[in-house]
């Protein structure tokens, strides 16, 4: 008897563990019923679930429309945001089921995917340039040039004469701008810097654009979170964010001159604007950054799923696709994010069903 | 009968016995240092997240972002999960193993032993990109979208644990007195009789104790599970999809710039803490007074 007890320990655990999974798992969503072997194909594939990764830009819509469709359906599409350079990793390895990207895939990754892949637009984003500046109120006005010099590393100071020139009425502090970016590989930096690139000859020479590029100066944070985290921390700081992410956060942000040399605020109607009349290619991977049109916010981008045309999983996929495309845009403007255009809505559709 | 005694030289006294005395108090700060730390890490987690825990923390999952709400249940659980299959991998072959050192004590058994203490020293984030160069990817290949499990994680949580449990188990049937062992084989028992019914329930609370401290030190990985268990956003027991950790809820809700998720990421920490606590006073428990080993 004595010798048994050596086991207890492990015994203990594993009982430990099962009684969670028992108390708690009465509560799950996904009733499995049936075997439990896993692999099975298509008979079970609808308890499988979805997995998703990539683009923290569109992550506080997606973790909306996740927890909206599992309501609604029963089926668990997990999502973690871990940057879309992550996103496309994963698609390319097959780890996940779709990608989400604020960049479209370049011809290096479509070649590595082998297997053709679609990109469906599924929501417009502005990009805010938020700060955390003790004493500046929200809303000073910033150019794309001076915002190049800003991360170039030219414009050291918040005092600088060309940002008091802009801002006649704000007193700035003589501090150092602590400037932050991305760490990991980010459609919202490949937003950023096409459009620095597009604005500034300067910027696309030393820099240029990118998922991730060599920054002259600053401070990487991890996911639009992790840059979130960053601005909030440090005073004196500047830094480009997903405006869901300002706003829920109650961030400081400016407003930025566009092509046509009005100052526009980022917000749901400016993306739509900035959106506007821009034709989209059959493939739909567009850049719509620094928009011709004179209401429209120049840092806005288009953030992509990204699905195989053809997956072992395509019917859940389908579903999936048609309900953010579709109901799911409802979820879009209240969390300061622009639906997509209802003829791309449509065009979408079509591509969705040659999913096979 | 020191040197001192027999040649008396009072300044040399005197150096010695205040560089006695510096060097008490340099260790003694050096002590109290460490105790401070831990006192204010506990003190910290205390103070701040004790607001945070209340029941919603044990039985719901996260919420949409930026909505104030929701809770930890699927990183507990997953922690939960993930030491379950960790211990299933690494108690076995880690009290195996050091069996095997203490057996065949040969120079083969100096090799493992070297390449054990080589692995206890291996980064955790290193075994998470093995896991996932071995398991996770050719697993995904085979079965697109599906390369990231709890099972992975719990691979890599387990490859962690074997050393910690293997060395222990080795001291510790190393203090076992041979007397003990030969009066089994004595009596007649066989080898094998001698390991599994005298040697091993002898060193039972060693073996315990060795087990835990291993738990523990896996139940706050982060790296390894990143590109392993992947993390789930929904509640999840099937061994074959990404799964939740407590450590990666306390890492994402950390580093976020949400108020409610901060204070989360506060009680995730407490409760991480507790668990490993709780796991560790049980298992002391479970062995009490037993074996030769007393505590």
């Amino acid at each position: 008897m004595k010798r048994f007890n050596r086991f207890g320990m492990c015994a203990a655990v594993a009982a430990f563990a099962a009684a969670s999974i028992i108390g708690c798992g009465s509560k799950s969503d996904q009733t499995t019923t049936g075997s439990s072997a896993p692999s099975s194909p298509s008979a079970t594939s609808s308890d499988q679930g979805l997995t998703g990764a990539g683009s923290t830009f569109v992550n506080p819509v997606m973790t909306q429309w996740t927890a909206d469709y599992l309501k609604s359906t029963g089926t668990a599409v997990n999502y973690q945001s871990i940057g879309s350079g992550g996103g496309i990793t994963g698609l390319i390895g097959h780890t996940v089921d779709f990608a989400g990207s604020d960049a479209p895939m370049n011809a290096q990754e479509m070649a590595a995917a082998k297997t053709p892949v679609i990109h469906l637009p599924v929501v417009i984003g502005t990009e805010c340039i938020a700060y955390n500046v003790p004493g500046v109120p929200a809303g000073i006005h910033l150019t794309g040039p001076l915002l190049a010099q800003i991360y170039l590393g030219k414009i050291t100071h918040w005092d600088d004469p060309q940002l008091v020139a802009l801002n006649p009425t704000v007193k700035f502090p003589h501090a150092t701008i602590f400037v932050a970016h991305r760490s990991d590989g980010s459609g919202t930096t490949f937003i950023f810097t096409d459009y620095l690139s597009k604005i500034s000859p300067d910027w696309k020479t030393t820099v240029g654009n990118g998922k991730s590029v060599k920054w002259p100066i600053g401070l990487g944070g991890k996911g639009n979170e992790g840059v979130s985290g960053l601005l909030q921390t440090h005073s004196n700081s500047i830094g480009y964010v997903e405006l869901a992410y300002a706003v829920q956060n109650k961030m400081t942000y400016a407003v930025i001159q566009n092509a046509k040399g009005k100052f526009v605020s980022p917000s749901s109607q400016s993306g739509s604007i900035a959106a506007d009349g821009v034709t989209i290619p059959a493939d739909m991977r567009v850049s719509i950054t620094n928009t011709p049109n004179p209401l429209g916010y120049p840092i806005t981008g288009v953030s992509w799923l990204i699905v195989y045309q053809t997956s072992p999983k395509s019917a859940e996929l389908k579903k999936f696709l048609t309900y953010v495309v579709t109901t799911g845009q409802d979820a879009t403007t209240p969390l300061s994010y622009a639906p997509v255009p209802k003829p791309i809505q449509k065009r979408e559709l079509k591509l969705i069903n040659t999913l096979q | 009968m020191s040197f001192a005694s027999i040649h008396p030289n009072p300044i040399r006294t005197l150096i010695r016995k205040t560089f006695n005395a510096f060097m008490t108090g340099v260790t003694t700060a050096a002590a109290l240092f460490s105790t401070c730390v831990l006192l204010l890490v506990l003190f910290y987690l205390a103070s701040n997240g004790i607001h945070s825990l209340n029941i919603g923390i044990f039985t719901h999952g996260p919420t949409p972002m930026g909505t104030p709400g929701g809770g930890l249940r699927n990183g507990i659980v997953g922690t939960l999960i993930l030491l379950g299959i960790a211990s299933v991998i690494g108690v076995p072959i880690g009290i195996m193993g050091g069996v095997y050192q203490i057996e065949a004590q040969g120079h083969f058994a100096f090799i493992v032993r070297f390449f054990t203490d080589v692995l206890n020293s291996i980064p955790s984030i290193v075994i998470g990109i093995f896991i996932y160069i071995v398991v996770v990817l050719p697993t995904a290949q085979r079965h697109p979208g599906q390369g990231f499990s709890a099972l992975a994680g719990g691979i890599a949580l387990g490859i962690m644990m074997i050393p910690t449990v293997m060395r222990t188990t080795e001291e510790i049937l190393r203090l076992i007195p041979s007397a003990l062992r030969e009066g089994s084989l004595a009596l007649g028992a066989t080898r094998w009789r001698t390991m599994v019914s005298i040697v091993l329930p002898a060193a039972r609370a060693g073996i315990v104790t060795g087990i835990m401290l291993a738990l523990s030190r896996i139940a706050g990985e982060t790296a390894p599970l990143l590109f392993t268990a992947f993390g789930n956003v929904d509640f999840n027991v099937d061994l074959h999809r990404p799964i939740n950790a407590l450590p990666l809820d306390i890492f994402y809700d950390a580093t976020s710039p949400y108020e409610y998720l901060h204070h989360q990421a506060e009680a995730g920490a407490i409760i991480l803490i507790a668990l490993i606590t709780l796991m560790s006073l049980g298992a002391r428990w479970a062995v009490r007074g037993k074996g030769w080993q007393s505590n």
